[in-house]
């Protein structure tokens, strides 16, 4: 890393002139984490009555963030989950102190904060996606409807101007027959995985051979058998679908505050 | 936590604790989580915008004429035979026996599938 470390010289906070907030949890589960932060500073507990803001030391509120200090964002956020319930925030929030984070934060937004980690206790964040197998699924297009089968074979030999018209009208065939297989799996993998979920919030983004992005937010004791349903789907559609699923995590999908100022 | 991957076969189900690649890092801590309203967000740099390695559906004829390619790429060898004979026994009402994992799930769809549709249209 080419960061100059403020933390060389045994400066430590006070050549520190920010604080950046990664999360918000109850007081009695947060945990220092040595060394594990952005910029790999300290990660410490700003306490304010039951609630507790897990932060750490930064330079100056104008900092740069890399691709690590993303993915210590989100691990820090993770082993607070390990601890207890915890709201996590989006990336690059910073107070200015300690003192400013209570009094422009968690003391404003004390009763919603409460009332968020009372509401996300014991729930954690389940993220799923599942693409279709290109080769596979194409395949299934072309046995499924004989037109995209003839305009196939009218179209192979010469990818000429002659076969344009035919070529666009084959592409435009298996684009709408992709779309209407999409939403009718889409909406056959939710029916099977939101029964085992509090809430789900579904990605409606139509990115190429996606057929589901979503994040389910599980009770911690559902875990277990929502970890069981996905290898069952997955094992089921292994032919023509391939998945990603990720967590336990923090209600990243599922926290909000009112849009009213503190 | 039980990080679970049952079964042989492995690359069917990728089931990480936590995000490890940018693409998942990104979509769940600069997309989603508390934001508190005019506060300062320190930057974020040396982090290409290319963050979604995935391809957005746009409808156009650049689009189609890329699957017309894929699907006449593709080697239906094994499968030929009986593709090829429904296309002989008729039937051009494109409702083949391969129908994938939601029979009858069309019902439950919701305006969304139109929404969508409209966006893919108008892009």
């Amino acid at each position: 890393m080419t960061l100059q470390s403020p933390t060389a010289g045994g400066a430590d906070a006070s050549a520190a002139t920010a604080l950046y907030l990664y999360g918000v949890t109850w007081a009695d589960a947060a945990r220092p984490q040595a060394g594990a932060g952005v910029h790999e500073e300290s990660v410490e507990a700003v306490p304010y009555r039951e609630l507790a803001g897990l932060t750490s030391a930064v330079e100056s509120t104008k900092v740069p963030a890399k691709r690590r200090d993303l993915l210590r964002h989100a691990e820090v956020l993770g082993t607070a989950l390990v601890h207890g319930t915890v709201l996590p925030l989006r990336f690059g929030v910073v107070f200015e102190n300690s003192t400013t984070l209570v009094e422009d934060f968690l003391s404003p937004r004390y009763a919603e904060l409460v009332q968020l980690l009372r509401k996300f206790e014991g729930r954690v964040e389940l993220s799923v996606k599942a693409y279709f197998r290109e080769e596979a699924i194409l395949a299934e297009v072309v046995h499924a409807n004989p037109r995209i089968a003839r305009l196939r074979e009218a179209t192979r030999a010469a990818s000429d101007t002659s076969t344009y018209p035919l070529r666009v009208e084959l592409g435009e065939r298996v684009a709408a027959e992709l779309q209407e297989r999409t939403l009718r799996d889409r909406q056959a993998l939710l029916d099977r995985l939101s029964r085992l979920a509090v809430d789900v919030q579904v990605d409606q983004e139509p990115i190429e051979h996606q057929v589901l992005g979503a994040s389910f937010l599980v009770e911690r004791e559902r875990v277990a058998a929502f970890d069981d349903a996905m290898n069952k789907l997955a094992q089921e559609q292994a032919p023509r679908m391939h998945f990603k699923y990720l967590g336990p995590l923090a209600p990243h999908s599922f926290v909000g505050l009112s849009a009213e100022a503190g | 936590m039980a990080i679970a991957t049952h079964g042989t076969a492995s690359n069917y189900l990728q089931r990480a604790p936590s995000p490890s690649g940018l693409a998942d890092v990104v979509e769940l801590i600069l997309d989603k989580g508390l934001v508190i309203d005019a506060y300062v967000r320190i930057a974020v740099i040396g982090i290409e915008l290319i963050t979604i390695d995935a391809r957005i559906v746009i409808a156009s004829v650049d689009t189609y004429l890329r699957f017309a390619e894929a699907v006449n790429r593709l080697d239906l060898t094994q499968t030929e035979a009986a593709g090829l004979k429904e296309l002989r026994d008729g039937g051009g009402n494109g409702d083949g026996k391969a129908k994938g994992m939601a029979e009858g799930a069309k019902d439950a769809l919701s305006g969304d599938g139109d929404r969508q549709k409209e966006r893919a249209e108008r892009g």
